[in-house]
């Protein structure tokens, strides 16, 4: 017992961070430790595995990655748009609206790659409560360029390979939280799992939750589980203060600490500029960061932030003539034009803040229901069209009814520049039975994914991904109520013209004649 | 008016058109050109083809690698460049049809020759699938070729047009019979004097050999274009799968978005067996005229082709002033006319409204369709009748023709 509780580690953390639009950015983030483990081989997925035995480590979690064999495991299930012009970069980069998943696994099993990765979307499905199984191949793509591996790949002599997909009009509930909150050694009865509130969280501006399975070299298997939220104070404190607490944001204070957790700390990302007042002291404070170890210090701990010279938060206005500057190099808008049910076009307008260079690299996954035409892509920087501003295209196309198309590319943004992508699409028309029942409503279209590198002389930085809001686009829809009718109707239309042009052909004309009644032979 | 002065005029009338048009206005128009013949996606094609992303991998391009081939080398891609060519295309293909009807009459030039060019550059159903630059404009002109040296008797060539055919779109085999019969015997009108046709095995067979191995010719030179055979699931497997249910004017695209799932293979394997079911029949009753059983069976494929276009109907219809002769035992042509100007009023209206209005339910489409389907039919049965008829010979006095 002794001896496991060594090998696994339990940290909890808690980063808040007040945004400049008045709300606050939350992040909950549990990692556990499994040390000095390695992922399971891929090539012993014949035999049968050796037993694990953990304490820490989530059960639940750890059999389905032994299960499937995989190395490197991404869900995030988030509701709502982030706007990274004003809330920045998130601390957690995956907070694509809806469902994303994606997960490296090492070939050469003795199932194949998409039977496992099939096998890990249903278990995760079953896990999370969750309709991670509908990610089929429709959905499936392996963008290598933009998901690289956060952690380190073992055994360099397998080949790996990605699966990822997207579930946009998934949403996430308390039908999430609560398996979610499972997986923790304390569940939500102490420590900073404590805070996790339903009834606040999903009350949130912007809320996701996420699962972060890597390998790191020298260290084990690490398991992130992540709480984000952007709640806004100033709605519930009718529309004037931004004061907030713990017991304010999430209804609740740290009561006791978990006691398996090695550390357990808060983080407050203190304002630079403005007068603020800060409850209870800090254990320490350090960058504009203020720091409480929840394992010193009296229980409970119910942090509080105030604004003392402020009476009322006053929103910055923002003028079309002198607009906010984004906290992001990057602001992203995607849009579909066109009100026709049958084409359009895809217009993404990327504008570069900075005064400097930056080539981002741009994903973007295409359901087969709508049917990209690359041969008509534009791009216009500053209104003069300058398509040799994209390089390194690789685009594959989608089979209708099987797989998505998946076109990745990078950028060249001048500096202090806009560019605007426009595609033609075409819209599919799809079988009755491939309609949702809400068909009238639409289809949500994954997100775009930018990846914005930055050179400074031989130096390049690779930021965070960027995804953009996702998209509803309107089907064309049959008439549900009809099919037995459209059987019926174009049946008798083709038997009547079959029917009368084999009557013709099979019958021979005679002529009659009228006065004597007999029959004379004709052709 | 002077008929070689008539020809020039049109196509001159007809480039001006193609100029004069907007040309994004008919691109997308799911009326003039099919997931199968369109424009779009025939750039889109060559696009990837020239950029060694295999256009056969995804589902976009339909067309054949011939097209890939051609209008990535010789063949102009620029909008210009293409409305010149599209209307080349449709000159040739009245020239075609003048030259039919000359065989057909064993005359030199007749003072029909520009009312037949006129009827086939002027036909609506035709001008606009062009103007839109659909290539199913390109099939009705090889189709007409094939057609025109059938007629002359120029063999090699016209079995290696109808090869062509037949590689850019598949239902086009329905054409291969009464063209070999064409081959055996003559273009000349027998309708009002039916006799049976004769053949040897022996004059088949080298027909036969010679068409297969143009065949196996076109369909190497397609493997080597595209780099595997990935192509003929994607063109000639499409137009038996229906994989892309896009409304056209035709009867198979709602019929199989509503079917039910598991009828599905069923009802594909019936309406392609249906559309072959008709040539058997039709050739042996039209045994002594095979350029009429040729019309007939055109006439089939504009009414129940899948991916039907305004321009398969078109060429049957522009095919009829081929046969004066029995026009007057056309029963019902006012009904056929009316059924056809009913339709293509409420195609273009209905459409409209469901698609880009959004007032209209795919019902409202779905009924001009029948509508079309009926004109179509109607046009059909109708020279079906009439070819039968006028072998009896003039209605007399006392007497009526009636089946037995």
């Amino acid at each position: 017992m002794a001896s496991s509780r060594e090998r696994e580690r339990f940290d909890e953390d808690l980063h808040i961070r007040p945004l400049r639009d008045g709300k606050v950015a939350s992040t909950f983030s549990f990692t556990t430790l499994l040390q000095d483990a390695s992922p399971r081989d891929p090539l012993s997925l014949a035999y049968d595995d050796e037993s694990q035995h953990y304490t820490l480590f989530p059960l639940a979690l750890g059999q389905i990655l032994r299960t499937y064999a995989i190395t490197e495991l991404h869900l995030a299930l988030n509701a709502g748009k982030w706007r990274y012009e004003s809330w920045g970069f998130p601390e957690e980069p995956g907070v694509g609206t809806g469902a994303e998943l994606w997960a490296w696994m090492g070939d050469g099993a003795s199932t194949t790659i998409d039977e496992r990765w099939q096998g890990l979307r249903n278990a995760l499905a079953g896990l999370f409560c969750a309709s991670l199984g509908s990610m089929d191949d429709q959905r499936t793509t392996s963008p290598f360029l933009t998901f690289t591996p956060e952690g380190s790949l073992p055994n360099a002599t397998l080949p790996y390979r990605l699966r990822h997909a997207t579930l946009p009009s998934e949403h996430v509930c308390t039908e999430n939280l609560t398996p979610f909150l499972k997986l923790l050694p304390c569940k939500s009865l102490s420590g900073l799992a404590r805070l996790l509130n339903p009834h606040r969280l999903f009350d949130a501006d912007w809320h996701g939750m996420s699962v972060h399975v890597t390998w790191r070299e020298g260290q084990g298997v690490e398991v992130r589980l992540i709480f984000q939220t952007v709640i806004d104070p100033i709605r519930n404190s009718g529309g004037k203060r931004r004061d907030w607490s713990f017991e304010s944001l999430f209804g609740r204070v740290v009561e006791n600490r978990c006691p398996v957790a090695t550390t357990s700390r808060v983080r407050i990302q203190l304002p630079s500029e403005e007068t603020y007042a800060i409850l209870p002291d800090p254990t320490s404070n350090a960058d504009n960061i203020a720091t409480y170890d929840t394992s010193v210090g009296q229980d409970p701990l119910d942090v509080s932030m105030r604004w003392p010279e402020e009476y009322a938060f006053q929103y910055q206005i923002t003028a079309l003539d002198l607009p906010e500057i984004p906290l992001t190099p990057l602001t992203l808008q995607r849009t579909l034009i066109g009100s026709s049910q049958a084409q359009g076009q895809l217009s993404i307008v990327i504008q570069n803040t900075l005064s400097s260079q930056i080539q981002t690299i741009y994903l973007e996954t295409m359901p087969w229901l709508v049917q990209l035409y690359i041969h008509t892509l534009q791009i216009h920087c500053n209104g003069v069209q300058r398509n040799d501003l994209i390089s390194n295209l690789s685009y594959t196309p989608s089979v209708p009814h099987a797989r998505p198309a998946i076109l990745q590319s990078v950028l060249t943004l001048p500096p202090k520049s806009t560019l605007r992508l426009t595609f033609d699409i075409t819209k599919s028309f799809l079988r009755y039975t491939e309609h949702p029942p809400d068909a009238q409503r639409g289809w949500d279209l994954p997100p775009a994914v930018f990846v914005p590198i930055i050179s400074v002389g031989n130096r390049s930085d690779v930021l965070p991904r960027l995804y953009t809001p996702t998209l509803l686009v309107d089907l064309a829809t049959p008439d549900f109520s009809m099919p037995y009718n459209v059987i019926i109707l174009s049946c008798t239309l083709m038997t009547l013209i079959f029917g009368s042009i084999f009557n013709l052909l099979t019958r021979k004309f005679v002529i009659v004649d009228l006065k004597q009644g007999k029959e004379q032979k004709g052709s | 008016m002077d008929s070689g002065l008539v020809f020039p005029l049109l196509v001159a009338g007809r480039l001006l058109l193609a100029f004069n048009i907007p040309p994004d206005t008919l691109k997308y128009d799911q009326q003039l050109s099919s997931p199968l013949t369109s424009h779009l996606r025939l750039q889109e094609g060559i696009f990837l083809y020239l950029n060694n992303i295999d256009p056969y991998s995804g589902g976009v391009f339909y067309q054949s690698p011939l097209f890939l081939s051609l209008f990535s080398t010789i063949l102009p891609t620029s909008r210009v460049a293409c409305s010149i060519l599209w209307t080349l295309c449709d000159a040739i293909g009245a020239l075609a049809l003048v030259r039919i009807w000359r065989f057909r009459q064993r005359v030199a030039s007749s003072t029909r020759d520009g009312l037949i060019a006129a009827l086939y550059l002027l036909n609506p159903y035709l001008s606009l699938p062009a103007f839109a630059l659909s290539t199913s404009t390109i099939d009705n002109t090889l189709t007409l070729l094939t057609l025109m040296f059938a007629s002359q008797g120029k063999k090699s060539l016209s079995l290696l047009t109808l090869a062509f055919v037949i590689q850019l779109s598949l239902s086009s085999i329905l054409l291969l019979v009464p063209i070999f019969m064409l081959l055996l015997s003559g273009p000349v009108s027998h309708l009002a004097s039916p006799h049976p046709f004769s053949f040897s095995a022996k004059r088949v067979l080298p027909l036969l050999i010679e068409f297969i191995t143009y065949s196996i010719v076109l369909m190497i030179a397609s493997t080597t274009v595209s780099g595997s055979w990935a192509w003929i699931p994607k063109t000639w497997g499409v137009s038996l799968g229906l994989p892309d249910l896009t409304p056209n004017p035709g009867l198979w695209w709602y019929f199989f978005t509503e079917m039910f799932d598991h009828f599905r293979p069923f009802f594909l394997m019936v309406f392609s067996v249906h559309l072959i079911i008709y040539i058997f029949p039709i050739c042996i009753k039209f045994q002594h005229d095979p350029l009429y059983a040729a019309f007939l069976l055109t006439g089939v494929l504009g009414t129940f082709k899948a991916y039907l276009t305004l321009s398969d109907p078109g060429l049957f219809l522009s095919m009829m002033p081929l046969f004066p002769e029995i026009y007057p035992y056309l029963a019902h042509p006012i009904v056929t006319g009316l059924l056809h100007l009913h339709a293509s009023l409420l195609l273009p209206l209905f459409h409209h409204l469901w698609i880009s209005q959004g007032t209209g339910n795919a019902n409202f489409f779905y009924a001009s369709t029948l509508v079309f389907g009926m004109a179509n039919g109607a046009a059909l049965v109708d020279c079906t009748w009439a070819g039968l008829r006028i072998a009896i010979g003039r209605n007399k006095e006392g007497y009526e023709v009636v089946q037995e």
